[in-house]
Formats: C-alpha cells, structure tokens, sequence
C-alpha cells in the first residue's frame, strides 16, 4: 500500500513536472509569422510591455528591421513586463543566465552594461565603422564602452535639467547664465539665500528636491560630486576607498545638508511645490518639460545649465544614461545582432521613441530631424547639455549597491545630519564587501 | 480492497497539491538551504563554490541586518498587541451592534481585500505633509508632522496602517468564535447577576482562548514578514528606519544578486520565526495542560 502511494506521488510528480517546464523550443522557419527560409533568426528581449507607448515603438521598429532586412535576418522581439524598481525583467534575465536561455539580443539599463560585461553575461559587439560611432551622443558610446571594448548602444539617452520658473526668477531680479557659464556651488547658494524671503511669502521654498530612494538621487546628484572634481569609484570600477570617502566628496553631501539646515528645500518631500509655483527651481528628468507644458501651462518654465562646483574645470559632469540594446553571449550570430541593436539605437527607432514617449534620442541625426530641440529653448537648452557635458554614471560592476549607498549617504547626512565622514567610510565597507567578488 | 482504492483516490486527489507543493515549496526550500553554504550570484552561476559557513558569519557581522532585525521586532512589538486586541475589540462591538451590522462587517473588512501596494499609496496621501492627517492636526494647533518622511515616526506609522489594514480579517475570526459561544452560558451567567467584565473575563475570554492563540501566531509571522509597505512608503528609509529583514533578503537577493548571502538571510529569519512559533505555541499549550490538571483535581 505504502508502495503504491509512493509510486502514485512519484508518477504525479514527473508528469507535474514534464507538464510545467515543457520542453526548451528551437524556432523553425514558418514558426513565427514572418520568419522564412534562409532568414538569420535574432531573438530579443524588452523590458515593457507591448501594450505601451514605448513598447508599440519598439515593435515598429522591429517591424521596419524585418523588412529591411528581409529575406536575410528576422528578429523575433518578446515583451517582458518590469516593475519600477527594474524587478521582473531582471529577474528573468538572472533565471534564463542559470538555465542558459538567453535571446540573441537583450536590453540593458545603462548602469548595468559594467555588471553584465564582467559577469560574461554580453558579449562585445561585432566593430563598428568610425562613421557609424560618430553618429552616436558621445555618452551613449562612453556609457556602452567596458575596458575600450564596445557592448551596447542606447535605445535612448536621457538628461535631468536644473528647471526653474522664470516668473519667480524675474520678481527677484535673477538673470539665467549660458550653458557654459553656470551657477556655481556659492552663487546657487547666494541666489536661494536671496529667494528665500520671496518663496517664505509663497508659503514655498526656494529649492522643490528630495533625495528619494532608488537610482534618482545617484542619477540626479552624482554630477555634483563630478564637478567638484571628486569620483565615487575608480575608473577601472574596482577600488573605492579613496573615492567614494574623498574630502571632494564630503564638500558635496555637506553642502547638501546646508541646503536642508537653511530651509531652502522642504526636508519632507511636498507633492508638485514646483509645478504648484511655490518653488523656484527644480531638478527632474527631462519629461519634467512635457508635463509643465501640458499639465502646468501658466508655470513660465526655464531650463538652467546645471550648477558647478566654484572648483569646476569646465569638464563633463551633467547626468545621463538609459536602457540600451546588447548581444547576449549566448548569441553565436554577433553579426546579425549587432545589426538589429545598431538599428533598434539608430535615428529612425529613436524619433520613433520620442513621438511615442518623449525620451531623448541617442543619435545626432535624430536630434536634427525633430525641429523641438531646436525651435523650442527649453528641449534645446537640455539637449546642449547634454551634448557637451553628459557623463555616465560610474562603471563598476558593482554599481546597485554604490547607487544605493549614494542615496544612503545622502539621507543619513543631509536630512539627519549625521557625520559625512562615519557615513562614506561605512558605505566604503559595504561596497568593498560586494566588490570582493571581482577582486580575489 | 476499499482500503486500496480509497489510498489511490485519496492520492489522486492529493497527488496535484503535492506536485505544486514540491515543485513551487519544497523544491525551492531544499535549494535556498544548499545556496546559504555557497557564494551564489546570480550573475555569475557558473563561478558558484561552496563556502560553508561564511555566508553566515557576513550576515552576523552587517550592521545592516541586525538594523533591519532591530526594525522588524520592532514592527511586530507594536503590531501583534495592536492588530490582536484591535480585533478583539471591533469583534465585540459589531457582536454588540443591532442596526447595521453587515455594514460595519464589510467597512472593517474591505481594507483586508484591497492590495497593500494600494493602501500603502493611500496613506501616503494621508500621511504627506500636505495631506489629510496633518490638515486635520492643523485644526487642532499642532505643528505639521513628517510622518513616513521622519525617521523617528516613520515606522510607528507604517505599523498603525499595516494594523488598520489587517485588522478587519481576525475581527472576522473573532466574531465566527463570539457567535459559537453557546449564548446558555451567558443565561446562566445573568441568573447569577454576572457584571459585564465578569462574563468577558470568565466566559468570553475562556471560550475565545484557542482562537487567540491562532491568531497570535498569524499576527506575529505576518508582522515578521513586513516588506510591501516600506518597499512601497519608505523604501526602507529614511536612514534605515524601516529596513526589514525580509526587504534586506529582498534587495540582497534581487538588486545585488547575491543569492547565497539571500539565502543564508532567509535560513537565519525562518530559524528565528519557528523558534518563536515553538516557543508560543508551548507557551500557550502549558498553561491549557495546567488548567486541565487543575480542573482535575478540583474534581
């Protein structure tokens, strides 16, 4: 009886089994609609859904790939749907790297191309022409770029822009510099000093900014410690000790707990101070200008140059970076996969992103063609910056956990106020802790 | 023979559960057990060796993990008696209750079926400095408070929302054990001129005993288990305040994609739940051997 039992569970168990993980499929010409004889077949990952404006462009940019290349390539794009905090799609990369399932072609958030260059994950793609690089943003190559080799190219590039309301800039008799002349650490501080009054009688603040949790506050605030000269990681992406702790870097987390004690922003986060006039500036991803225009039209909005340390050398330090296309090391077709990642970044896909989601495009050509970042000041004045000054984020392999200790350290001395150098050298530890892995 | 073909109908109907259950349970707790002894990254599999006990020892010298450890007893110390007696109290009120009982049934309980992931955006609009909450201490004069936004309130706050949203399911509890009391027991109590504490404390709480108990237990592994109102609120913030063990598995596991660190964290907590539960449940199991001892010799 007991036997039986056993074998009953058994049999339940391998058909249970069989059932679930199916078998792994290998895709036949006339599988896919589309898909025919002689055609390379390029199976790719996105991290949206396709019910979505950024997926609907990627499917037609994908559509326009198989035509162009038809009778030679056909590439088979899967939607994979990803919560805010990139979870979802990560996850099924992670599993299908164990299980070996990888497509052809992935993407990758820009952040993470490090992570996944050194952990074998991609693979260099195939040698592109000089004339091909060139037509790329120079921070969409940097950010791709791992030990001079090149792994991935943006979907899109994005920028955060020092937003102001120039009606408020105006009553206080405050003129907006050049993108090459920008407001310095103490010249910013003198113009909040001087908006503070005015912004106390708006029952608002000089400054609408928070340090949320999450990629934001590394996103928006990193370009502070790059114009004052400091780094958080070595350029190698290996050592942080000296970096991360730099006296350089403690000027920048103390001056943001100066902003805090003088009451030039609000140390609890107020929902849309800025976009409700009560604040003057406002630093935020460059949908911010979508969103006045079409939701906050009697805001009069500006867009400042980003400020600079009084120590700034007249280098890149303006944030960038965004999700982009890679070959899989899996993929034993680099040529066809570096054809349809160069295509899915070209001009054509990234005007396509931008009508659908308003995201900068990653080529020069793109830019030119779509007369709002030239006609209107404000696309204009984000896209100069970040022309001339966009640079990556740091490039290590472990960068969630320097991100998350930017943030950290952020909080912990600017709202809390505790002691900058306690807070760096114990996030030095920790990130030394998960760097151990790639240096022994 | 009716014996046999009721052992194989009995597994037919079980055999589906137990594949599921190895499959999505017992599976992938054999495994976390085998990555804690081992450096797995998830982006890295094949470099996997085993490292024994290190895991362990990382976990117990991370400042961060006892933090988030220290934040989530925390979260159970306010909730478990809160939540509990919370419960017991609404149970009694709507037992109490004539005119519109169903009503308030359903009022209490609707939290319960709402997503944590939207009650958790909710109260962020009551709890935002501009919000609800504090326009309404306004009123009253007092000054506006940070909330979810302060690092000295904002885990005290999370446990009032998580407690008002899961209250309504053990009120229902409570209420199913109220109306099962045998309403004899309370004639003969008013015969007897019974005060009203009285008939709570030596009728009520006695009959209620075994539901306590269960929900106790349920109440505490819930607390323990705190992630989605942080993740959502917080994001563990600010400074760490409301960083739980189960967010730092979490974020261990599937932002860093340490799989072996992850995993020795989640042998360490479920080792530390199970403790618990065992000492509760022997705990509350004494007392109820003790009462039949007494009860015996009293006879």
């Amino acid at each position: 009886m007991k036997r039986l039992s056993l074998f009953m569970a058994a049999l339940s168990l391998v058909a249970g089994t069989l059932m679930l993980t199916g078998c792994a499929k290998k895709v036949k010409p006339g599988d896919v609609r589309g898909y025919d004889n002689g055609e390379q077949y390029i199976s790719m990952w996105v991290h949206t859904i396709e019910d979505t404006p950024e997926g609907s462009a990627y499917k037609k940019s994908v559509e326009s790939f198989n035509e162009k290349y038809n009778g030679k390539y056909f590439a088979d794009i899967e939607f994979i749907p990803r919560n805010d905090s990139g979870g979802g799609y990560s996850d099924k990369i992670n599993a299908s790297v164990m299980s070996g399932d990888l497509p052809d072609v992935i993407t990758v958030d820009g952040p993470n191309v490090s992570a996944y260059a050194a952990n074998g994950i991609i693979q260099p793609l195939a040698a592109l022409t000089d004339e091909e690089k060139s037509s790329y943003l120079e921070s969409i190559i940097e950010q791709g770029t791992i030990d001079g080799k090149l792994y991935a190219l943006g979907a899109m590039e994005s920028s955060v822009g020092l937003y102001c309301n120039k009606a408020i800039l105006k009553e206080a008799g405050i003129d907006i510099p050049d993108k090459d002349h920008p407001w310095t650490f103490s010249e910013f501080a003198d113009i909040l000093k001087k908006l503070k009054p005015i912004m106390d009688a708006k029952n608002g603040y000089p400054l609408d900014m928070t340090f949320p949790v999450g990629e934001s506050s590394i996103y928006y605030y990193a370009p502070f410690i790059w114009s004052n000269g400091g780094d958080l990681i070595s350029s190698d992406g290996l050592r942080v000790d000296g970096y991360f702790n730099s006296e350089e870097n403690a000027e920048v987390f103390k001056y943001f707990r100066q902003l805090v004690e003088n009451k030039y922003m609000s140390a609890t986060p107020v929902e849309k101070l800025f976009e409700s006039g009560r604040a003057a500036f406002k630093f935020d991803g460059a949908w911010e200008v979508n969103t006045v225009y079409q939701s906050y039209g009697d805001i009069d909005l500006g867009v400042a140059p980003y400020i600079v340390s009084d120590k700034w050398d007249g280098g890149k330090y303006t944030p960038t970076g965004s999700w982009a296309y890679a070959a899989t090391s899996k993929t034993e077709h680099i040529e066809a996969a570096t054809e349809l990642v160069k295509w899915m970044s070209g001009v054509e896909s990234g005007i396509l992103l931008y009508e659908n989601t308003k995201s900068l495009p990653s080529t020069y050509d793109a830019y030119d063609s779509i007369t709002i970042f030239e006609e209107d000041a404000n696309y204009k004045a984000l896209y100069e910056q970040l022309r001339d000054y966009g640079h990556p984020r740091p490039k290590t392999p472990v960068y969630p956990q320097v991100s998350i200790s930017f943030q950290q350290v952020l909080e912990d001395v600017g709202l809390s106020g505790r002691d900058v150098k306690d807070e760096m050298d114990k996030s030095v530890e920790r990130i030394n802790a998960k760097l151990k892995r790639y240096t022994r | 023979m009716k014996n046999k073909s009721n052992s194989i109908l009995g597994m037919a109907f079980f055999g589906p559960a137990l594949v599921l259950m190895t499959i999505f349970l017992f599976i992938p707790m054999i495994l976390t057990l085998i990555y804690s002894f081992t450096d797995y990254f998830a982006l890295n599999p094949k470099l996997t060796h085993f490292v024994w006990f290190e895991n362990f020892s990382a976990i117990f010298k991370d400042d961060l993990f006892t933090t988030a450890f220290g934040n989530t007893v925390k979260f159970v110390l306010i909730i478990v008696p809160l939540q509990t007696l919370g419960a017991l109290g609404l149970a009694l009120l709507i037992n109490r209750v004539t005119v519109c009982k169903r009503y308030f049934k359903v009022a209490f309980f609707i939290p319960v079926v709402m997503s944590l992931a939207v009650v958790s955006n909710l109260w962020m609009q009551i709890y935002s400095p501009e919000g609800i909450l504090n326009t309404m201490l306004s009123n009253f004069g007092v000054e506006p408070q940070p909330f979810i936004y302060g690092a000295s309130q904002a885990l005290p706050s999370i446990a009032f929302m998580s407690v008002w949203q899961g209250v309504g399911y053990q009120m229902i509890i409570f209420l199913g054990g109220l109306q099962a009391i045998n309403p004899a027991l309370y004639e003969a109590a008013e015969m007897d001129h019974a005060s009203s504490w009285s008939r709570f404390k030596d009728i009520t709480l006695p009959e209620l005993k075994p539901l306590c108990v269960f929900v106790f237990i349920t109440v505490t592994i819930g607390a323990f288990r705190m992630i989605v109102q942080p993740m959502v609120m917080t994001g563990g913030g600010p400074s760490h305040s409301t960083y739980t063990i189960v967010y730092d598995i979490y974020e261990t596991g599937t932002v860093n994609w340490e799989i072996g660190l992850a995993s020795a964290m989640a042998i360490v907590f479920t080792v530390f739940v199970v403790i618990l539960t065992i000492i509760q449940t022997v705990l509350t199991k004494d007392k109820e051997d003790r009462h039949e001892k007494k009860k015996a010799k009293d006879i």
